[in-house]
């Protein structure tokens, strides 16, 4: 009997066991809590969408993790173990100062030496009036050409890197783009103007290290380069042989001109979904 | 491989290798419908009482008993796994851990749902909770196993929030990171609880004073088979876990641990074995000659009937418990695959036969002077009740290896050396 | 100063006429249960015939009473009992089991070493028309609870009720005989407190005859057995020889 019930007496066994039982109740109560209070606590501080994407990037293929410095050929081969996050790479100076491999060839898709590109397929421009542009790289547009509908976000809105930058649905599938980048969005563009949003960024875009985590020059036709074959790759009839086409360009449209593709894979790795 | 019209392939992590969902639903189909069975024969005994089965005034505790203390001992594997994991960092274990969080909520859930189908009115439960004895062992048993369970649980739902569609939730996935961050707590609390239950388990019939078969004296208020027990589930937790990775390996034709974990399972598993049959053989001797003695029971009144008669004591403690102790713990045959999963089969054997002596032998033997030797077997509703528990266990299993990263990461389920 | 109560049975006496089993199913609303086997009876009060194994003319048999015992010392069934459905009542000795709390786990019937409690294996039925019969002062047990005997408690109640309306404290022992006792024909059963010096019964424990069942488990029963026999008696040790029990045990 617990006290307050009929003919109840404390002893020694009595304190022992509800000693014990209330000390295993509030463990594991308490771990259980701390999990939960910790749970909310990340999504206050927004640390949830960074744990988020960590563990989705765990989660990707080996060879979809490949680091930027050998997509430049400034390595021959290393895996990111830091989830791209370029920014607070203890590596990152040492093999930048690497010379990178030039190629000449056609990769069959176009991008902006200007821009700076995230591999979720989203380049960043930095404007004059220290703004960023953000928009949906070649490659993504080719492969979606004309959404079904498009939510993009709210004036004033906070945008977290790596969350949701907008989302897109085409063809019954939904398509989350990542926001490269932190800040808060100024201006949204329609249909007519193509989609794109500008961001006031949340840290300097003069420091070099605002941007760093984002892909340039040679390192992103490296990264075309493997898109584009894995694109292939994942295009490829099913029950043959995975063929390579060697140049040629890639059209707009696709998913409406193969739509009995496995889209939902294409799209997953296109725009980094685990 | 073809894809068919029916696919779950969302469900299953990337680049996980699974049969495709109609082969699954082709090898669930047998034990879902054991289970069902299982059912049917649990809601007769619910609906129509325990007079269903076979138990009586003198077998007041019969098939279910002993094989629900069967199952707690071999899934005694989780928290043991967990302790040596997380507590003693022994990290070559780790491919096993999940496998032994599943066996062990399979195996405490089937046993909870066993016993709320034993006790003649299941919805008094709570009772044991607000009325608590502290005198008596069957409390502490059903606390801690309720507690353990829910720590089990609670080990659990990380794994299941790693499933490929649940993840995308993203308050799911950063209550698992958090929530994982913190099983090595409850891994601990899951070790000190099953310490104590398997313990009271034991002390169950230790402290059997009319059943001078059952009675031990011990240490405290603690009988010795308080502490034969404990020994005796974390020697076979182990080897029943090396069965169960083996099975699936069989089942699914992947390998999916490197071979030395085997034989280090084995190693863990042999040991402990040894210890305890030092420890039984001990307490057997001084059982026997001093205790029973003392309340006028002779050693010859135990074993002098058909079919409990001293070979069945030989075979628990010599053929199913040193033999394979030995064959586990022989450097000579740690690489020997077969000879340890069939010792550690015979671990396994050797500790459900000796649940099964301390449940069926103590009933059926005499205690009044002019009582009977009775015999007990059970009714199919209480076999096809447990053997529900098979079918729902194989099942569980199999939709947490298919669904879930049992083994390691989720990309390429296929053993990578060095990992 | 608190009651033991305890029965000395002399089996020298007892025919083994079942009338006091009658009478304690009566008593205590009993089902009927034509279903049960002689292991799934319920039977609070269960008479044991006894033969001392021999043939012919050197065959002797003993009708053995068997019933709650009432152990007073580390009572194997109460310390078991998870629910503390069962307890000592300390005023009168009696072992007291709370069927209402009872959930029938049946771990004190594996507890007890004399076989004396009993499990409802049946929801209890009584025929059309019998159920006018029932004890209205004793509650009916539902299905998946255990039973005992508990010394016809209710009796004891009434005892009480009426020393009460009288103005008494302490009960006339005259109100309060259970109904096995109430009902022996040769008087083989006698009760009564055994912490009475002056109670017959008491008198009749500290006989040299007396002996009771597994003394030796150290439960100290409350329940003797008397008997001139020698060969009874050594049935209170177990495994005592070739004495076999002819009915089913």
């Amino acid at each position: 009997m617990f006290p307050g019930t009929d003919g109840f007496t404390w002893t020694f066994g009595h304190v022992l066991f509800v000693a014990l039982f209330l000390a295993v109740a509030l463990t594991i109560l308490a771990t259980v809590g701390s999990a939960v209070w910790r749970t909310l606590g990340d999504f206050r501080t927004h640390r949830a969408i960074d744990l988020c994407w960590r563990s989705d990037f765990a989660e990707m293929p080996e060879g979809h993790r490949r680091c930027r410095h050998e997509l430049a050929s400034r390595v021959s081969s290393r895996a990111c173990d830091n989830a791209f996050d370029c920014r607070h790479c203890s590596q990152y100076a040492t093999f930048a100062a690497l010379p990178p491999k030039a190629a000449t060839d056609s990769i069959g898709i176009n991008y902006r030496e200007d821009c700076f590109y995230d591999r979720g397929h989203t380049w960043v421009k930095p404007e004059p009036d220290g703004t960023l542009t953000i928009g949906l790289d070649e490659f993504a547009e080719h492969l979606i050409a004309d959404p079904d509908s498009v939510e993009m976000p709210d004036i004033g809105d906070e945008m977290e890197m790596h969350g949701t930058a907008w989302r897109i649905k085409k063809n019954g599938k939904q398509i989350r783009v990542r926001a490269p980048i932190e800040g808060t969005v100024t201006a949204t563009g329609g249909p007519k103007e193509g989609w794109y949003l500008k961001l006031h960024p949340r840290l300097d875009p003069r420091d070099p290290a605002t941007l760093r985590h984002l892909l340039r020059g040679v390192e992103v036709r490296g990264w075309l380069s493997r898109e584009m074959e894995r694109l292939q790759l994942q295009l490829s009839p099913p029950n043959t042989a995975p063929s390579l086409a060697d140049g040629g360009a890639l059209v707009p449209g696709l998913m409406d001109a193969i739509p009995e593709a496995d889209w939902a894979t294409v799209l997953d790795d296109t725009f980094l979904e685990a | 491989m073809a894809s068919s019209v029916l696919t779950d392939s969302r469900w299953i992590a990337r680049g996980a290798l699974r049969t495709a969902a109609p082969r699954f639903l082709l090898w669930l189909a047998p034990w879902a419908a054991v289970l069902a069975v299982g059912i049917y024969a649990a809601g007769l005994c619910l609906y129509h009482g325990l007079n269903q089965t076979h138990m009586d005034n003198r077998f007041a505790f019969g098939l279910w008993i002993f094989l629900d203390l069967g199952i707690i001992a071999l899934g005694a594997g989780a928290f043991f796994t967990g302790f040596l994991v997380y507590i003693l960092k022994r990290v070559e274990l780790k491919p096993v851990l999940n496998t032994a969080v599943v066996v062990g909520l399979i195996c405490y859930s089937g046993a909870m749902a066993i016993l709320m189908i034993d006790v003649g009115q299941p919805l008094r439960a709570w009772f044991t909770f607000w009325y608590p004895n502290a005198q008596s062992m069957l409390t502490e048993v059903t606390f801690c196993i309720s507690c353990y369970l829910v720590v089990l649980i609670f080990e659990y739902v990380p794994l299941l929030l790693r499933n490929r569609q649940l993840r995308r939730v993203p308050s799911f996935l950063v209550f698992e990171h958090q929530l994982h961050k913190l099983v090595p707590v409850l891994a601990a609390v899951g070790a000190l609880l099953s310490f104590f239950h398997q313990g009271s388990l034991g002390g169950l019939y230790g402290v059997l004073r009319g059943r001078p078969f059952a009675f031990r004296e011990g240490f405290l208020i603690w009988p010795s088979t308080f502490f034969l027990f404990i020994l005796s589930a974390i020697a076979s937790g182990p080897s029943f876990l090396m069965l169960v990775t083996a099975a699936v390996e069989k089942v699914t034709g992947r390998r999916l641990v490197s071979p030395q974990l085997y034989s280090r399972l084995g190693f863990i598993s042999g040991v402990l074995l040894a210890v305890y049959v030092a420890a039984k053989c001990l307490d057997t001797l001084l059982w026997l000659n001093v205790t029973s003695r003392s309340v006028g029971f002779a050693p010859w009144q135990f074993y002098s009937h058909r079919p409990f008669g001293t070979p069945v004591l030989f075979v628990e403690i010599v053929i199913l418990g040193l033999l394979p102790a030995f064959l586990l713990t022989y450097r000579r045959f740690a690489m020997r695959r077969g000879l340890l999963l069939g010792a550690a089969a015979m671990a396994c054997a050797g500790v459900l036969l000796n649940r099964f002596v301390l449940t069926i032998q103590t009933l059926a033997l005499p205690t009044l002077g002019f009582d009977r030797f009775l015999l007990y077997s059970p009714s199919w509703q209480e076999v096809a009740s447990f053997a529900g528990v098979i079918g729902y266990g194989v099942i569980i299993y199999s939709l947490s290896y298919r669904y879930l990263p049992l083994f390691g990461q989720a990309k390429g389920n296929t053993y990578v050396p060095g990992n | 100063m608190s009651a033991r109560y305890g029965m000395v049975i002399d089996l020298d006496r007892c025919t083994g006429c079942g009338a006091c089993m009658v009478a304690c199913a009566a008593e205590n609303n009993v089902p009927p249960l034509p279903q049960a086997t002689p292991r799934t009876g319920l039977t609070p009060l269960l008479v044991r015939k006894v033969s001392n194994g021999m043939e012919g003319g050197a065959q002797r048999e003993v009708f053995i009473p068997i019933m709650c015992m009432h152990c007073e010392h580390e009572t194997p069934c109460v310390s078991v009992c998870p629910q503390q459905a069962v307890e000592v009542d300390k005023a009168t000795g009696i072992v007291m089991q709370m069927p209402q709390r009872c959930l029938g786990c049946r771990y004190c019937m594996t507890a007890c070493p004399y076989h004396a409690r009993y499990f409802n294996w049946w929801d209890p039925q009584w025929p059309a028309g019998m159920e006018k019969s029932l004890n209205p002062g004793v509650a009916v047990r539902m299905r998946g609870v255990v039973e005992k005997c508990n010394l016809c408690h209710a009796r004891l109640h009434a005892a009480e009720e009426k020393a009460a309306a009288s103005g008494r404290r302490e009960i006339d022992p005259a109100d309060y005989i259970p109904a096995c006792v109430e009902a022996c024909p040769t008087a083989a059963i006698r009760f009564g407190n055994l912490a009475d010096g002056k109670d017959p019964a008491s008198h009749e424990a500290h006989s040299p005859d007396a002996f009771r069942l597994l003394a030796r488990l150290g439960t100290e029963p409350k329940i003797y057995y008397k008997s001139k026999e020698a060969w009874v008696k050594a049935l209170a040790e177990p495994g005592s020889g070739p004495a076999w029990e002819d009915q089913h045990g």
